[in-house]
């Protein structure tokens, strides 16, 4: 790497990138044209097409948010994105017809390795449109649907017509209109009745090009009593200019069935990741989200579960590394819409070098939810004088039977425990190192053990240089 | 001026339209304030209006009265009556306190519409205790700012009751301006009918090592409407803060609503910052205690609010203060079981 390429990547190891061979690259760039012609190409249904048209308008006409980062939001410019580029002319199955130079990305950002060891199904994208998938045969055989987004529309229209934006709608906000305006790529996840899918099945997204946009869409329906594991990892290269990433996430785990979805998000300083992630969870449904923001500039996501059905649980842990140049704008939203439903979210954030973390959440509790029950925990780690972390949580309680809790702080690291951990051999860095993973651990325990340890190894390398 | 949006969350939940009492700045009667004892209030107040807040440019536009309170040297306890009559009645009265002092101000009256403003700063060394009840009629409508100031190793200590008025909304700011400033605030609501009762309490710590601590306690019955939002700002170099937040909501029955907001904003690393809030129902084991030792439902549940919301003042220090609050909590409690 190239000393000039060094300072504009730093530390950040997945900052490479390769040569931009694209196949079909769209202007930069967005009008109603455009919109209609990523829909032509891929050949899509009229109501695909009705709806994308519906969200530009809206997209155009919706105001920007005047919370978490105006000052980014309203620097935006929309003009200078490219909101389609296709990498390849269609979707392997087998690696060796993948071009080598993506087939190598995707082997140092170790994907090609936890797929032939535990992983039931992968999709890897890169930039707008998948390149790779697969699915275990077994999966395959107890009817487990894994597609990349634009095939199981195409596979699946019906599928796809009954849920697509039921759960977010292009009206939820600026950035799912923009979603539902542009979509490419991302995963269609059904798991039949019963059907317990044993082994994580992972997504992995990538941004290689500059000034890309990239919009996936994912939709997972758990069908009744069956589980799963969705995992998604993303990474760009570090590029001086500003990406865009927007995707929508949309989650259905039907009564007894419970989702997990996953993610490591380590985008570079350079993206943008402003993100819609909403679950709705039936009778006896679980859904977890276990999420962490460790890279891009700025974040603005708070993933939300509805609670629907009596008895359904909802999950969120969540951590957020804030360094320099970075706000992580993150938090969780749960609504108790039925009786008996239980939540709990942990929310656990470190501001470095400057950067600044926020929690935002809503816990909310109508008047017909009897007996609910939730607990809230934010903690957040500053780590010198010029980072910022706030703390903004709402609960409205709207029946009298519901039992929650909240509590936040915010601290540095103690001394005592760096001293201790001294006095046991460490130096500075291990210790700072050791109460870092550890604050972190709430996360990485719910992680597979793999996950973890590379999780654990990011840190290290962020809190580099954290002291003195 | 152009009306608050109402994704600001400080006009979320009450929207000006909802708290203003007509179109317009009306001519407003004065609120008449009555000091016990020796103290004497003089006619006028100073006052900076911060601009950008719709509620106080509204308080300062619409006038009424104007009082100033000095204390000088150890006061004791001082009592003020202020009482809202007509259609709508305003005042405002200045706390300047060079000394120590209890100050208790008591808000009664059936104006339809009172504006109430308060503002104060506590000198060097010196040490407040203000307490704050509202017992306006219950068809009243309340709009209550206050902004105080806490100078260098003084203490402060705010004690609100909220029993009266239908709707109300209050806006309580204090910034501890030098180093060695404390604070300790407590808020009680007790929520009947169709009550909705805004608090706004923010807290700046613009300097190093001070230390505040809020409790906000609200029982809500009937239909009543809680709504709580606290802002603890810690600013750039305020080092050595300790501040600490407790929202605590009692939901009385199945109408009732409580939203609680504590949000921290924290520019420093060498403090001590946190924040909690709970919302439970009345444990039903804690009333069969009580019935069992021959209390009806009722007073076993009035005796289990009572406890609730007092228990709020047990973070102050000032006990001229906690018995005034507690007893016309008591009082007001008696009257509501008695109804």
């Amino acid at each position: 790497m190239s000393d000039e390429a060094r300072d504009i990547v730093g530390d950040y190891r997945f900052g490479f990138h390769d040569e931009d061979k694209s196949t079909i690259r769209f202007d930069n760039g967005l009008s109603e044209q455009i919109v209609r012609d990523i829909s032509t190409l891929k050949n899509e249904p009229e109501w695909m097409t009705d709806i994308r048209v519906k969200a530009y308008h809206h997209f155009i006409e919706r105001d920007m948010p005047n919370w978490g980062n105006p000052e980014i939001l309203n620097n935006i410019d929309f003009e200078a994105i490219t909101y389609f580029l296709r990498s390849t002319d269609s979707t392997e199955d087998d690696w060796k017809d993948v071009p080598e130079d993506i087939q190598n990305t995707f082997d140092k950002v170790g994907l090609r390795e936890a797929e032939n060891t535990w992983l039931g199904g992968i999709t890897a994208q890169y930039d707008s449109e998948a390149v790779y998938h697969s699915i275990r045969e077994d999966l395959e055989s107890q009817g487990v649907i894994f597609l990349d987004m634009d095939t199981g529309l195409r596979e699946h229209p019906e599928l796809v017509k009954k849920y697509f934006g039921k759960v977010v709608p292009h009206s939820d906000n600026k950035f799912a209109a923009l979603n539902t305006a542009v979509w490419s790529g991302g995963s269609f996840l059904y798991i039949p009745k019963g059907v317990h899918v044993e082994m994580p099945v992972q997504a992995y997204f990538r941004i290689n090009a500059e000034n890309m946009g990239q919009f996936e869409r994912t939709l997972i329906l758990a069908d009744e009593g069956s589980s799963v594991h969705y995992i998604e990892g993303c990474t760009a290269p570090s590029y001086s200019s500003t990406a865009l990433h927007s995707a929508v996430v949309e989650l259905i785990a039907m009564d007894g069935a419970k989702i997990r979805y996953s993610t490591i998000q380590n985008w570079s300083d350079n993206v943008l990741n402003l993100v819609t992630k909403r679950a709705h969870a039936m009778k006896n449904a679980t859904v977890e989200w276990i999420d962490s923001n460790i890279g891009s500039g700025l974040t603005m996501k708070y993933p939300a579960i509805l609670l629907k059905g009596e008895g359904s649980h909802a999950e969120v842990v969540s951590v957020a590394y804030a360094g320099q140049n970075q706000h992580q704008d993150t938090g969780a939203k749960v609504h108790h819409l039925a009786a008996n439903t239980t939540s709990n979210i942990v929310s656990k954030s470190i501001s470095k070098d400057g950067g600044r973390s926020t929690y935002r959440g809503l816990l909310q509790v109508t008047p017909k939810a009897n007996n609910c029950r939730s607990k809230v925990v934010c903690d957040a780690l500053m780590l010198d004088q010029d980072s910022r972390s706030d703390t903004y949580p709402t609960m409205e309680i709207g029946n009298s039977t519901a039992d929650l809790e909240h509590e936040a702080s915010v601290s540095k690291v103690s001394g005592d425990q760096l001293f201790y951990l001294m006095s046991r051999g460490f130096n500075e860095q291990e210790a700072m190192g050791l109460i870092v993973n550890g604050f972190f651990e709430p996360f990485t325990r719910e992680l597979p053990s793999d996950y973890a340890v590379e999780m654990n190894k990011l840190l290290n390398i962020k809190m580099e240089g954290s002291i003195g | 001026m152009p009306m608050p949006p109402r994704a600001k969350h400080l006009w979320r939940y009450t929207p000006w339209p909802r708290i203003q009492p007509q179109d317009g700045v009306p001519v407003a009667d004065k609120i008449v304030f009555t000091v016990n004892g020796n103290n004497n209030l003089e006619t006028g107040a100073p006052r900076v209006v911060l601009e950008s807040d719709i509620a106080r440019v509204f308080l300062s536009e619409i006038g009424g009265s104007s009082h100033t309170l000095n204390i000088e040297g150890d006061v004791g306890l001082v009592h003020i009556q202020a009482r809202a009559s007509g259609h709508v009645a305003a005042g405002h009265l200045h706390i300047n306190c060079k000394g120590n002092s209890t100050v208790i101000l008591h808000l009664t009256g059936e104006a339809d519409w009172s504006g109430l403003y308060i503002s104060g700063a506590v000198a060097d060394n010196c040490k407040l205790a203000y307490g704050f009840i509202n017992e306006l009629s219950n068809n009243c409508k309340l709009l209550h700012c206050e902004d105080w100031s806490v100078a260098r190793d003084s203490t402060m200590e705010i004690a609100a009751l909220s029993v009266g008025g239908f709707r109300c909304k209050s806006d309580v700011r204090t910034t501890l301006t030098e180093t060695g400033a404390s604070l300790k605030q407590a808020v009680t609501v007790h929520g009947l009918g169709a009550r909705h009762i805004d608090n706004h309490i923010e807290i700046n710590h613009k300097v190093a090592n001070c230390n505040s601590k809020l409790v906000i306690n609200s029982a809500c019955a009937g239909s009543s409407r809680s709504i709580a939002t606290g802002l603890l700002k810690v600013a750039k170099g305020a080092n050595g803060t300790d501040a600490g937040q407790v929202f605590r909501n009692l939901l009385l029955s199945d109408k009732a609503r409580a939203d609680s907001i504590p949000e921290l904003e924290v520019l420093a690393d060498e403090v001590k910052a946190a924040h909690g809030a709970a919302s439970a129902p009345v444990n039903p084991e804690q009333i069969h205690y009580l019935m069992s030792r021959g209390l009806s439902p009722q007073q076993a549940e009035a005796m289990i609010v009572e406890g609730f919301l007092i228990d709020a003042f047990s973070c102050l220090t000032d006990t001229d203060l906690k018995d005034v609050l507690a007893t016309r909590m008591t009082i007001h409690l008696e009257c509501e079981l008695k109804r």
